[in-house]
């Protein structure tokens, strides 16, 4: 499909503010359609009957405002931030990985499979090769989805949808099978020794040193996405593929390539939440993770730098949305509804920016 | 299996098929004038908890099919407004789709229905006398809900529609070749959007099917893939109505058959039959219709120059 529209949020919006005057119709449009949204927004929390801007007041100041409530926002954007970098890269080369989940939990099942078998080591090391398990097996969890398009020609949107059911049905058989709890009274596994657990970053959170393993992600896709010929190859596939093609690009090689990066990020991301949050694998622990990184990837344009603070809102979003179903009448799912917006608000806004 | 349990399993697999069937039908006529919709599954969504809050209120089920079709063209035309008069991105507005279902049936479930069961006014099975008492094809043929009549005259009407009609050239038309057909006079934004609505109404009645006709009541997210897996149908059909009809078919009787399996073989996990029919769409997928050919203008936007 076109990438052309996620792509051109790289190019400067400079000048945009004197090009105000003369609004195309399609910009007014947008900015109509906007100003619906925002109000069709409050219409709902109205029909709930709250005060929309008591509703704000209270998810901005439990998101983001209380120590608590930033530190839960962080916690919850460590995976977010992983899973959004993997699809950062897939949606910039134009493919639709809407599979993270299936990847995130398949990596995370292999690595805790192997926890085992590694508890034995130095401190560190069984960590790092957990996380290399995790992303292994989230990377072909996400080649499944890249064969199939590559080799077939199958819609990966299809394709990784169906994998999601898949891979949720599977790890509920294992969770209540083969590497359920001795105990076998709930859908998960035994708790992983304590040197497998991540640290805690800081005291009073439970903010773990999966944060750090998020910034050096940022720091590593930004490089390979931005520096590298690579990260261009797949832009380019994105922009235009019939000139990818005469660039010498392998494009099936490309595709499957990015497919297993954002299913290895998404594994990562899983391991990192069991390791540094749950202490085990069960089942739901990682609930549409996979679709509200799609909105963190596209809120911070596909830019790597941008992710963790994208990663930042959308968990502050989530914990401001909890908060505000706890103490008022507007039930939870206006979160969906928000993250909905958000994207929406995306694509109007990247209609403004477009050139006239 | 013995008969009896073959004949049950198609007997339902029909009903099984239909809320994928009438996706799938709006879903091919949207395609086919270059709208892709990867959202259905948020609108059969809105459809299904539509459906359930207001025939529960009204005490018809007809009303509650009205407002899932209402819904659905809401939705459908929001999906239009975005992809065809300003021109975004097809994919990332579908997706939007989805969440946005997802999360206002969601919204409207817990402000409106939780807390205790509802009863949900059922449509009545078609009792054709005779005829439906008949063994094997009585069951099959002659029992089953009004609206899965109306879904299999719809698959043939429409594929009629689309190859033999004026009506279906100008789709066609608009989805292949949309320079041709606007020179020809055809306003190609107004075709897509009416395209757009009319996937989303097929989309909403396929979502008020599963909630108060295959099963009575809304669950959140009750949906579960079937709306992708009616977009599989739409790949795997080249297109073709009919071809969606039968594809549905074989979801639905897949999707009967593992539930009656669940019950025969309480050894094997559960689990193994609830995947089976999102195992036979990707094996769908690898069959050389996966790769057919779409509307040449799938996904993009018009515009004159």
């Amino acid at each position: 499909m076109d990438g052309r529209a996620l792509n051109d949020s790289t190019q400067a919006s400079a000048g945009h503010t004197s090009t105000a005057r003369r609004l195309s119709p399609e910009a007014r449009a947008a900015i109509l359609t906007l100003v619906g949204g925002a109000l069709a927004l409050a219409g709902l929390i109205l029909l709930a009957g709250e005060s929309p801007a008591r509703v704000l007041t209270l998810m901005l100041r439990e998101g983001f405002l209380t120590l608590n409530g930033l530190g839960a926002a962080a916690t919850r954007a460590i995976p977010l931030c992983l899973i959004a970098l993997g699809l950062a890269a897939s949606f910039r080369a134009g493919i639709y990985n809407i599979g993270a989940d299936g990847q995130l939990a398949v990596g995370t099942a292999v690595a805790v499979a192997c926890a085992g078998s590694v508890a034995g080591l130095p401190f560190g090391t069984g960590i790092a090769l957990l996380l290399i398990a995790a992303m292994l097996g989230g990377a072909a969890w996400g080649a499944v989805a890249g064969l199939l398009k590559v080799r077939f020609g199958a819609n990966e949107i299809v394709t990784t949808i169906m994998l999601n059911y898949i891979a949720a049905n599977v790890i509920g058989w294992l969770v209540r099978g083969p590497i359920q709890e001795p105990m076998r009274m709930f859908p998960r596994t035994a708790r992983l020794p304590e040197i497998l657990r991540l640290p805690i970053l800081f005291e009073g959170t439970r903010i773990s040193a999966g944060l750090i393993v998020a910034l050096l992600a940022v720091v590593i896709l930004w490089f390979l996405l931005t520096r590298t010929r690579y990260g261009f190859s797949l832009a380019v596939m994105g922009l235009n593929s019939s000139a990818a093609r005469f660039s010498g690009l392998s494009r099936g090689r490309l595709t499957g390539g990015v497919l297993a990066l954002s299913g290895a990020m998404a594994g990562l991301a899983g391991i990192v939440e069991v390791l540094g949050l749950h202490g085990r694998l069960q089942e739901g622990f990682a609930p549409g993770f996979g679709i509200t990184a799609i909105t963190v990837a596209l809120l911070a344009r596909l830019n790597p730098l941008l992710i963790p603070v994208a990663a930042l809102g959308l968990g502050g979003l989530y914990v401001g949305s909890a908060a505000v179903a706890r103490d008022t009448a507007v039930p939870f799912p206006l979160v969906s509804i928000i993250e909905a917006a958000v994207i929406f608000g995306f694509l109007l806004i990247s209609v403004l920016r477009r050139k006239a | 299996m013995d008969q009896v349990v073959v004949v049950a399993a198609i007997a339902s697999g029909i009903r099984f098929a239909m809320p994928i069937l009438f996706a799938a039908l709006g879903e091919t006529v949207s395609e086919k004038a270059g709208v892709l919709n990867v959202g259905i599954e948020g609108i059969m969504l809105i459809g299904a908890f539509l459906a359930v809050l207001i025939s529960v209120q009204t005490g018809s089920p007809w009303v509650g099919l009205l407002a899932a079709i209402a819904g659905g063209i809401a939705l459908g035309l929001l999906h239009g407004w975005m992809v065809v008069v300003l021109k975004v991105d097809q994919i990332v507005s579908g997706i939007a789709l989805v969440v946005l279902g997802a999360g206002l049936s969601g919204f409207g479930y817990r402000l409106a229905l939780d807390g205790g069961a509802v009863r949900v006014p059922g449509f009545r099975q078609l009792d054709l006398g005779l005829l439906s008492h008949l063994p094997v094809v009585g069951p099959v043929l002659f029992s089953q809900h009004f609206l899965a009549y109306v879904g299999i005259a719809l698959a043939f009407a429409l594929g009629f529609m689309l190859r033999r009609t004026g009506l279906g050239l100008t789709i066609r038309a608009v989805g292949e070749t949309p320079e041709a057909a606007a020179a020809a006079g055809i306003e190609i934004d107004r075709v897509r959007l009416c395209c757009a609505a009319f996937g989303g109404s097929l989309a909403g009645i396929g979502g008020a099917f599963l909630s108060t006709a295959q099963l009575a009541g809304f669950v959140e997210n009750m949906v579960s893939g079937r709306g992708f897996i009616a977009l599989a149908c739409v790949v795997f059909s080249r297109w073709r109505p009919v071809g969606a009809l039968f594809a549905a078919l074989a979801f639905g009787i897949a999707d009967a058959a593992q539930v009656r399996m669940q019950a025969l073989y309480p050894d094997i996990p559960y689990q193994a039959f609830i995947i089976l029919p999102f195992v036979i769409a990707l094996l769908a997928m690898t069959m050389p219709g996966g790769a057919a050919r779409g509307p040449a203008q799938l996904g993009r936007p018009f515009r004159r120059g």
